[in-house]
């Protein structure tokens, strides 16, 4: 096909493309010339060690070049690429362009190989004697990374997916043979509406950087083995361990914040797979991170620590097959596609988790793997019990998860359980349970040894206050009528925030180090005193038994109604608060409906009034995509979305009616006689005819000598409501006109249809929309208690991570400083 | 006994107890015939018979949601849904129904469907682009 196409620029993609193409080329330079460096017996030589550096900078440089092609391309519009196309619109707004960048798979790819890049950076920069292990490992996961993206054929078969393809060679279609066809190609097709948000242009950002950064102590881990120095790694790992857990935590909870804020499912997690995957890693690199203090500090626990390190990144690695190789399809809300990589992803899991157990396999005769059996009563042992359950409660997240994954190994045809997220609490809270409960005694331990008698005392004092406060407060906030389960929870979360806070409290006296592991874990019991209270107790405010019957097998059998409906301006009475849908704001391509709350006390007088407006988008892609609006108190949230709204949206053609067009959206006319002073009433209230206003005119019609008009000006209240309106009557060149007036808000419509000069009486016809055909929102308010504990409880355990990596960097300082005594002193940490 | 073998026995213990709760809590993806012989709740794969109406009126009940899906044994059956019409429902490929059979009715707790994704939107979007050539 030699077509020559009109209109296309092909420049910055062939520009993209190749700075792919050296990404690639020069990771793999990269990755091998550290390989030599490190194998290279002459220590002097720093040849290998300059190439991989220049490797790695050039591989830098052509990643952030990737990136501002693919913005270009987006910015202009250049539709002729299959990524603008895909994923930008010419209405997107510039801020969420960045968005874009994340909403395909390749946007995503190159976001992990960035953060890599610049963490390589950090380590050329810092790692000192390690650079050269450390850095072929860094290599390599950065070479896997751009094969991700080369796009290129190789033997007949795609390899990676390139955001630089054009969007002829990505669809088939007849159309592509017209030399002319990107005039027919005005518009993108949009950013998903859901991913307009200022959430989604930090969260993937933040939450790529906690991927991108379990690569380090992965590459610290390997590098141990691989130089046979099994101790000193385990310094500079932690510190990155520490940053890894903190950033992938984050990323994390920010999904989930924004999946609250902005996402209908009605709450902060829902078990998704997607959401699973992010968070495995997380939990061994949490447990890794104790277990490198044990062995840091006893010697104790060589092999937990590596093994958890190594799966850590490996669970990355997989969380990324998961998520995108469409293998999720059924279990997952999240619409992830296959993009052709799925067995490309396989080998990059396999590759990573085969290096790492061919080394540790090669290693394991020389592993200072103790014979002795740890102190019971000391800190270490319970830290390494602590970090097993964590180990474990991760291993039931991947057996789950990857239901789908051993469907298609096995060729089974197994489904996830039918109640996932009752099935992931209960299981995943008995894990909390203990350790909670580890978190807390454990702070009562000394490191090494303890004294039996005392440690006894003080847990089983701290232990017995905590049962006291956490009965009262799972009986205060009704947790006690869920499963026993969670009541152990909260209290085991109340026992680890006391404990800690004894710690913290400690602090004070001069014993400064353990303060960042004190918050953090007070941080943590937080988060799941919030979550269990919150996720447990939630009650749908908006329980709606109206509606008519569907039989009386459905009426049995069915689940509480959670939606309700509102008419326009019909206040309704919705778990203690006066709700009245009142109207609505376009600020396209958003639908706000405003939605009004008061609170009534007895006599009648507004306690509380709020207005919220949760919005839709009638997407022409997607379809009604809503986004909910919450109220936020200090010890609750009220949380409000339309599930359902007769709105169109763009497709509406908002063309004018004819006047009998129009009345067929009313009910039959009624027609009145009346004076001035009377009153008519009406389904939803009643209007009085104020008066007869015989001045009146219509635009544009000027009056003959002869000609009359007149106003009937009415008052109208409805549900509460005063509105006015002033109907004209008019006799123009003997011929008589009615100008008919609508209320839309009560929706009504008035016509002043004859004067009957007898009786001193106008007629008047009120014509009534009927409630099909009144504006109305169907909606679902859930009531949050307490959720504030599981933000603020993140936003301290991050806190407290910042800590233990300022203390931890000091250490890392000392440790290298020029002249180190011959044994640190790092006993107590 | 060392330590060491205590929590390795305590690990494998947890360990299978993990793994059979996660199988019994395992279902298996059925037809609507299964859900007829059972009482408890299962999930059934299939696809929206389009030609059949699609049953919400938020005007009589706002929780009420009727349509008809064929099971991939090709066996269609009604399904009532307690909640609004999911958003564009219509588009959905795929469905996945967690319910049970009440009489001749499958009574669905859950639902999940799939869209066409983006990236299989493409060819929708050509046939629109046609449609446009074919006016001017």
């Amino acid at each position: 096909m030699d077509t020559a196409f009109k209109g296309e620029h092909l420049l910055p993609g062939q520009l993209g493309q190749f700075f792919v193409i050296l990404a690639f080329g020069s990771a793999l330079l990269s990755a091998i010339s550290y390989f030599f460096a490190t194998t290279n017996t002459n220590k002097l030589d720093k040849s290998w060690q300059r190439l991989g550096r220049i490797g790695f900078f050039v591989n830098s440089i052509s990643t952030v070049s990737i990136a501002a092609c693919l913005f270009y391309i987006i910015f202009n519009h250049l539709f002729e690429y299959h990524y603008a196309w895909a994923h930008s619109s010419r209405t997107l707004p510039v801020y969420y362009i960045i968005s874009c960048f994340w909403e395909g798979q390749e946007g995503s790819f190159w976001l992990f190989a960035f953060w890599q890049a610049v963490l390589g950076n950090i380590l050329i920069w810092k790692a000192k004697s390690w650079e050269n292990p450390v850095m072929s490992v860094v290599g390599l996961a950065q070479t896997l990374i751009a094969s991700m993206l080369l796009g290129v054929e190789v033997l007949g078969t795609r390899i990676g997916s390139s955001p630089f393809i054009l969007l002829r060679q990505a669809i088939e279609g007849p159309i592509f043979s017209r030399p002319d066809y990107l005039t027919y190609i005005k518009d993108g097709n949009g950013l998903n509406p859901l991913l307009q948000n200022y959430w989604m242009v930090i969260h993937p950002p933040t939450l790529f950087l906690g991927f991108a950064s379990m690569v380090v102590p992965f590459a610290y881990a390997i590098a141990g083995l691989w130089e046979r120095k099994y101790k000193e790694w385990i310094q500079p790992a932690l510190s990155y361990s520490l940053f890894g857990c903190m950033i992938l935590g984050t990323g994390v909870i920010m999904g989930s914040f924004w999946a609250y804020e902005s996402l209908n499912f009605g709450g902060f997690w829902a078990w998704d797979p997607v959401e699973n995957a992010s968070m495995l890693p997380w939990i061994t690199l949490i447990g890794a991170v104790h277990v490198l203090v044990v062995y840091k500090n006893t010697g104790h626990s060589y092999f937990t620590a590596t093994f958890l390190v190594l799966i850590s990144f490996v669970l990355v690695l997989y969380a990324s097959f998961l998520s995108r190789s469409g293998i999720l399809g059924e279990t997952s809300v999240h619409s992830f596609t296959d993009a052709g990589l799925k067995w490309h992803l396989v080998i990059d899991v396999l590759i990573f988790l085969g290096l790492a157990a061919a080394l540790v396999i090669a290693r394991w005769k020389e592993l200072p793997i103790t014979k002795k059996d740890e102190e019971t009563y000391s800190r270490e042992f319970w830290m390494f019990v602590g970090a097993i359950f964590l180990g474990l409660s991760c291993f039931h997240l991947v057996l789950v998860t990857s239901i789908p994954v051993w469907n298609w190994i096995f060729g089974t045809k197994l489904a996830p359980p039918t109640e996932p997220v009752k099935h992931y609490n209960v299981i995943q809270a008995s894990f909390a349970v203990v350790i909670t409960l580890l978190t807390g005694f454990t702070q009562f331990l000394k490191y090494k040894k303890t004294d039996t008698t005392r440690f006894f005392i003080t847990t089983l004092v701290y232990l017995a206050c905590s049962a006291l406060i956490g009965g009262v407060v799972v009986y205060a906030t009704g947790v006690y009528k869920l499963h026993f389960i969670f009541s152990l929870v909260t209290i085991g979360a109340i026992y680890t925030v006391m404990a800690n806070a004894k710690v913290l409290a400690d602090v004070f006296k001069g014993k400064i180090k353990l303060a960042g592991s004190a918050v953090a874990h007070i941080g943590f019991g937080l988060i799941l005193i919030g979550a269990v209270i919150a996720a447990g107790t939630s009650s749908v405010v908006s329980q709606n038994n109206s509606g008519i019957g569907y039989g009386d097998e459905f009426a049995k059998t069915s689940n509480p109604k959670e939606n309700i409906m509102l008419y326009k301006n019909q206040p309704i009475q919705m778990g203690g608060y006066t709700v009245t849908y009142v109207g609505d704001s376009l600020a396209s391509p958003n639908h706000y409906f405003k939605v009004d709350y008061k609170k009534i006390d007895a006599s009648g007088k507004i306690t509380e009034e709020f207005m919220l407006k949760p919005n839709s988008q009638a997407n022409n892609k997607m379809g009604l995509v809503s986004s909910p609006d919450t109220k936020h108190y200090l010890f609750h949230d009220l949380y409000t979305h339309v599930t359902m709204a007769p709105i169109k949206g763009d497709l509406d053609e908002n063309a004018d009616h004819t006047a009998e067009d129009d009345d067929k959206n009313y009910d039959p006319p009624v027609a009145h006689e009346v004076a001035v002073g009377d009153t008519i009433r009406f389904r939803e209230g009643f209007m009085v005819l104020k008066s007869l206003n015989k001045e009146s005119h219509v635009e544009n019609i000027a009056l003959k000598a002869n000609d009359v008009a007149v106003g009937a000006a009415f008052e109208i209240t409805s549900h509460g409501s005063a509105y006015k309106a002033e109907p004209i009557f008019m006799i123009k060149d003997g011929n008589a006109f009615d100008f008919a007036k609508k209320v839309d808000d009560a929706g009504l419509k008035l016509r002043f249809s004859k004067i009957i000069p007898e009786q001193n009486k106008v007629e008047i016809q009120v014509l009534q929309q009927p409630e099909s055909k009144k504006p109305y929102i169907v909606m679902k308010a859930i009531d949050f208690p307490y959720i504030n504990f599981f933000w603020s409880g993140t936003i301290i355990m991050v806190i407290g991570f910042l800590m233990s990596i300022f203390r931890r960097n000091k250490e890392l300082a000392r440790v290298e400083a020029p002249k180190p005594q011959a044994k640190p002193k790092l006993q107590k940490a | 006994m060392k330590k060491s073998s205590i929590i390795g026995i305590i690990v494998i213990a947890v360990a299978i107890a993990v793994i059979i709760s996660t199988y019994s809590s395992s279902s298996t993806y059925g037809s609507f015939n299964d859900a007829s012989k059972t009482t408890s709740s299962l999930q059934v794969v299939g696809h929206l018979v389009k030609d059949k109406e699609l049953y919400y009126d938020a005007h009589k009940d706002a929780n009420y949601f009727s349509f008809y899906m064929t099971d991939n044994k090709g066996q269609e059956c009604k399904i009532v849904f307690t909640g609004t019409k999911p958003q564009d429902f219509e588009r959905s490929e795929q469905i996945v129904l967690t319910g049970q059979m009440v009489g001749k009715e499958f009574h669905a707790s859950k639902i999940l469907m799939k869209c066409p994704s983006k990236y299989t939107q493409d060819k929708v979007e050509i046939t629109e682009t046609k449609a446009k050539t074919a006016n001017i």
